[in-house]
């Protein structure tokens, strides 16, 4: 066991993915200068409180990055169920102890910072997930005596999330799962069952679940020019924002849709439509190039994984990762709804920006145990 | 350990799906890819241009607005920056009730109200927007606000320009006023006008008088500026080098030319000192014999166009529009009575020219005539006695005058009036003027369906029954006369001037008509007749018996007609004994129409005195104080020429 570790550490740096580290710290650069456009405005002297504090982030994200890289992720998948509880904890505290931002509940205010329990849930479910799914596998996909528990995981913080209220988290959880899931395999005819399930409860849903704002948001965005000044307002001022970019942007710092303040929660949400204006059609096309690398990389990890946890870490790692970036781009370019829900590495904070840095680092932990057999 | 069955067959059972992911995050990275090339470069330069509009606002630069000169070039309306103080909603947030309290102690407006007043605006403009909360400050509330400026954020001072009307009351019916443009006017005036010369909500355009009527004069045109805005539409400083990429150049503004018009400042303030001075009602103009060129107008009671820049408080308005004595109308030109005696000098031409009397031709005037089965009173209840056309027209004799309408009838005392101007337009470029009304049997019949009645003769002889008139259109009458003959169409613009002080357009005399050679006359009336009735007119104020006897002008002999305009129908006897005591909307009216100097006269005043009872007594007075103020500036030889006592005013209140 010693010896075995020992190996291991010895290897340890130069099995590393460093491409896949490279482009991380690509994004993370691309991040902070973007950052550093969004919250200094022209009459701005001297670094923003938001600026320095994201780089304290970055730090300590890259300190968990290499603690997840270098410690061997079978430690996390069999404290799965600690942390799982640990949170669901935390997010159960967030209805009486929470701190209330725009109208719904999601932060614990830890005093140095507020807490938001359901973005660290993001990546325990990934971890809990693998943990689980990779036992019970079976030849021809799953059944649902198999994949009771695994949805029973996912539904618990699903719901608890939804209750904030905050849609758009809670479908992470799902997407999360439902990717791990279907990656695993499920029975052919289970799955069509699921299908006809939701396009059944999809209406019900519409009509009895969401709240009218929600309900407005998918309405605006299947028809932007209802509202202009209301609801579509932010969907339009972000589809402008990324248009005005054309070939090679307005410049750094001279996005008039955000500088002029146009574009709402640009340092967060819309963070990608100040990156699209102020650098045109190849900044945003280099950015989206870089995510497709760190999927790729990520993707290849999860081909050479030494066991199924691995894989199933790396796919569920990334899953994170890629849905948050989905989701996010496709809604600042007009292709999804308005949610609230950052892009990865870009978006400003420290809520999101951990999880993904551990995601990614479970994923480059898989990476450096590739070869171990 | 646990790695008990082959860990890398497991992994092998995923390899099928690793290539599904391979090709999702390849897809999306697709569709991303179309998306982006779609809006930023297919569609790149329309976004482009919506963010300029979004951060680009269209400015108007306001033209500054033309000057209104009087003949010497003395200011009559002009622009100054007044001082309001405004508290812009936004930066006061925190201060307000502390502000409100120490402005409301220097400005004497009450605390609670200053409070509303930001709350409102807040509300309807958004909280960047400054909310006035009083014009006009004094220089010592501008001082003290100063002051304490610094310590109260929100709290400025701003020098709007302001539209400032120099003699206030005076004239304001002639200058008119400046004013936010109505729905109804924009709606008009931009029908047929391109876009770039549209008028916004909010722009000021003149509204009344020599504001409206030569308001594209005045104005001159608006320039354009861009300005950057944020999205709460602050302006903002941000270094753009495509600034203005996509927009049209900066158009700078081309102010209003001014006016120089024929008024002459002291004549019409001692015009309107005379008639304010004696709170007369009605009307007033002075215009130049040989030229046409106004030198005085007055229309009272009257109101300060000042208020009007740029929105007249609500309750000021209200109290004008309800006022029964109309300040808003242009009694000059926009009302007309009937003229009453005054028109016996038309009458009287008109008998001499068809030889219906001579200078010796007398009539006996008992007080009162009998014509058909109506007895037609005389004023003079006595009568008086054997009288000449220069007697009748001396006292006013209405028995006389009675006879000339039996002998002439209307048809021919018509072609008379109207060759001297009576009945139409006096082709004065303004607006609102009425054409007066000078009957005919036709006329009777077309609008009445009826016929002439004999009787109608006798009462439209002496001024009363259907004639109409202004003070403008028997100014110019009366000027025609004093001229013995031609007269001018009146005008008060004699040039407009560009901003350099260049004359662009310089405004000529242009004679009217003249019936002494039938310039566009019917009748011709010969030279002869005009000074028999000149010297009739001469007798009013001169002669032993005339009814303006106590309205003289030592040295200058003033001509003139007395008249008055009965409200309504009286027995004849009541007319002048119960004036003064009935309610004063019942009141007559009084003319006097005078000119002088007797011997090739320069100056012809018209008074319409509403609601006077006479015309001796409520016109006279002022025409004399207007013509004394003009000998006494443009010919004061004569009055030093001859020192006759001056005769002591008697309040006469009747003819």
């Amino acid at each position: 066991m010693n010896e075995a570790f020992q190996l291991e550490d010895r290897s340890g740096l130069k099995r590393l993915d460093v491409n896949f580290v490279l482009v991380v710290i690509a994004l993370n650069i691309i991040g902070l200068i973007n950052l550093y456009s969004a919250t200094h405005g022209a009459a701005a002297t001297g670094l923003s409180q938001r600026f320095l504090v994201q780089t304290v982030w970055i730090g300590i994200g890259w300190t968990l990055f290499m603690v997840v890289t270098f410690v061997d992720y079978k430690i996390w998948t069999r404290a799965a169920y600690l942390f799982f509880v640990v949170n669901l904890i935390a997010l159960a505290a967030v209805p009486f102890l929470g701190k209330s931002i725009y109208g719904s509940k999601r932060w614990l205010d830890l005093g140095f910072f507020h807490y938001q329990p359901s973005e660290t849930m993001k990546v325990i479910l990934v971890i809990v997930l693998a943990r689980t799914l990779s036992k019970v596998s079976s030849p021809g996909g799953l059944g649902i005596k198999q994949l009771v528990w695994p949805l029973t995981l996912t539904a618990i913080p699903f719901i608890m999330t939804v209750k904030q209220p905050d849609l758009g988290t809670a479908l992470m959880f799902f997407a999360i799962a439902f990717s791990m899931i279907l990656f695993v395999g499920v029975k052919k005819k289970l799955l069509i069952g699921a299908l006809v399930t939701f396009l059944v409860a999809l209406p019900l849903a519409w009509q009895f679940g969401m709240k009218p704002y929600q309900k407005n948001r998918v309405l605006t965005f299947l028809d932007p020019s209802r509202d202009p000044r209301g609801a579509g307002y932010n969907s339009n001022q972000s589809i402008i924002a990324v248009g005005s970019g054309k070939i090679l942007g307005k410049g750094f710092r001279k996005g008039t849709q955000s500088q002029l303040e146009f574009l709402p929660e640009r340092h967060t949400d819309f963070i990608f439509s100040v990156l699209s204006e102020e650098h045109g059609f190849i900044g945003s096309m280099t950015t989206l190039g870089l995510y497709f690398i760190l999927f790729f990389l990520g993707i290849r990890t999860g081909t050479q994984a030494r066991d199924k946890t691995g894989a199933l870490l790396a796919v569920g790692g990334l899953a994170l990762v890629f849905w948050h970036m989905f989701v996010n781009i496709g809604m600042v370019i007009g292709l999804l709804p308005i949610v609230g829900i950052p892009l990865p590495l870009l978006s400003y904070g420290g809520s999101n920006l951990l999880p993904t840095m551990v995601a990614l680092g479970l994923v480059s932990s898989v990476s450096l145990r590739k070869f171990l057999f | 350990m646990s790695y008990l069955s082959n860990p890398e067959e497991q992994v092998k059972d995923y390899s099928e799906r690793f290539k599904l992911l391979y090709i999702a995050v390849a897809v999306t990275f697709v569709i991303f890819g179309i998306r982006l090339w779609y809006l930023q470069l297919f569609r790149g330069t329309e976004y482009r241009f919506w963010s300029e509009e979004n951060r680009i606002k269209r400015q108007k630069v306001p033209a500054p607005r033309g000057m209104i000169l009087d003949r010497e070039g003395r200011v009559l309306v002009d622009n100054q920056p007044g001082f309001d103080v405004v508290i812009t909603p936004q930066y006061s947030q925190k201060t307000l009730d502390e502000t409100a309290k120490i402005v409301s102690e220097i400005l004497g407006v009450e605390a609670k109200s200053i409070v509303k007043m930001v709350k409102q605006g807040k509300r309807k403009d958004g909280a960047f927007k400054p909310v006035i909360i009083k014009k006009n400050l004094t220089r010592d509330e501008v001082a003290r606000i100063e002051r304490i400026r610094l310590n109260h954020p929100g709290l400025r001072i701003t020098m709007p320009i302001k539209r400032t009307y120099l003699l206030k009351e005076n004239g304001a019916q002639l200058f008119g006023y400046v004013g936010e443009i109505t729905k109804r006017q924009l709606k008009k005036f931009n029908e047929d006008r391109v876009p770039e010369e549209r008028f916004e909500q909010g722009d000021l355009i003149g509204q009344n008088g020599i504001e409206s009527f030569y308001d594209e004069t005045l104005r001159g045109r608006d320039g354009t500026s861009y300005v950057q805005v944020d999205a709460f539409g602050r302006e903002a400083q941000l270094e753009v080098p495509d600034i203005f990429q996509n927009f049209q150049q900066l158009q700078d503004s081309e102010p209003g030319k001014s006016m120089i018009l024929t008024i002459d400042r002291d004549i019409q303030e001692a015009a309107y000192n005379a008639f304010v001075g004696t709170e007369r009602i009605g009307g007033l103009v002075a215009i130049e014999n040989k030229t046409g060129k106004i030198l005085a107008w007055v229309s009272s009671p009257s109101f300060d166009p000042s208020h009007f820049w740029p929105k007249i408080p609500h309750d000021e308005w209200v109290k004008l529009i309800n006022d029964p004595f109309k300040p808003l109308r242009n009694k000059v030109i926009q009302d007309h009575h009937a003229p009453g005696s005054t028109f016996k000098a038309i009458v009287a031409l008109a008998a001499l020219q068809e030889k219906v009397i001579d200078i010796n031709t007398t009539h006996f005037c008992p007080g009162y005539l009998r014509f058909g089965r109506r007895t037609y009173h005389c004023h003079a209840r006595g009568g008086h006695g054997n009288v000449s056309i220069v007697q009748a027209l001396e006292r006013s004799c209405n028995v006389f005058f009675f006879k000339m309408g039996i002998a002439l009838g209307i048809n021919k005392i018509a072609k008379y009036a109207r060759a001297l101007g009576m009945g139409s337009l006096t082709g004065i470029k303004f607006k609102n003027e009425v054409p007066g009304l000078i009957p005919d049997t036709d006329w009777k019949k077309k609008r009445f369906g009826e016929e002439w009645q004999p009787g109608e003769n006798l009462s439209n002889a002496i001024g009363q029954g259907f004639i109409l008139t202004t003070p403008l259109q028997l100014a110019m009458t009366f000027s025609g006369i004093a001229n013995g003959g031609p007269y001018y169409k009146p005008y008060f613009i004699d040039k407009i001037l560009n901003v350099d002080g260049q004359v662009v357009k310089q405004m000529e005399p242009e004679l009217s008509r003249n019936p002494t050679n039938k310039l566009n006359t019917e009748v011709q009336i010969d030279p002869q007749n005009y000074e028999i009735v000149r010297k009739g007119l001469w007798s009013v104020s001169n002669g032993e018996r005339g009814t303006a006897k106590w309205y003289k002008i030592p040295g200058v002999e003033l001509s003139g007609k007395s008249g008055t305009t009965q409200i309504i129908s009286l027995a004849p006897d009541q007319v002048y004994v119960k004036c003064k005591t009935r309610p004063i909307q019942l009141r007559h009216h009084g003319w006097f129409v005078g000119y002088a100097p007797y011997k090739n006269p320069e100056i012809t005043v018209a008074v319409l005195a509403e609601h006077s009872c006479s015309g001796s007594g409520g016109g006279a007075p002022v025409v004399r104080d207007v013509i004394r103020s003009y000998i006494e500036k443009y010919r004061p030889e004569l009055l030093k020429k001859k020192r006759v006592a001056v005769i002591k005013e008697i309040e006469v209140q009747d003819e």
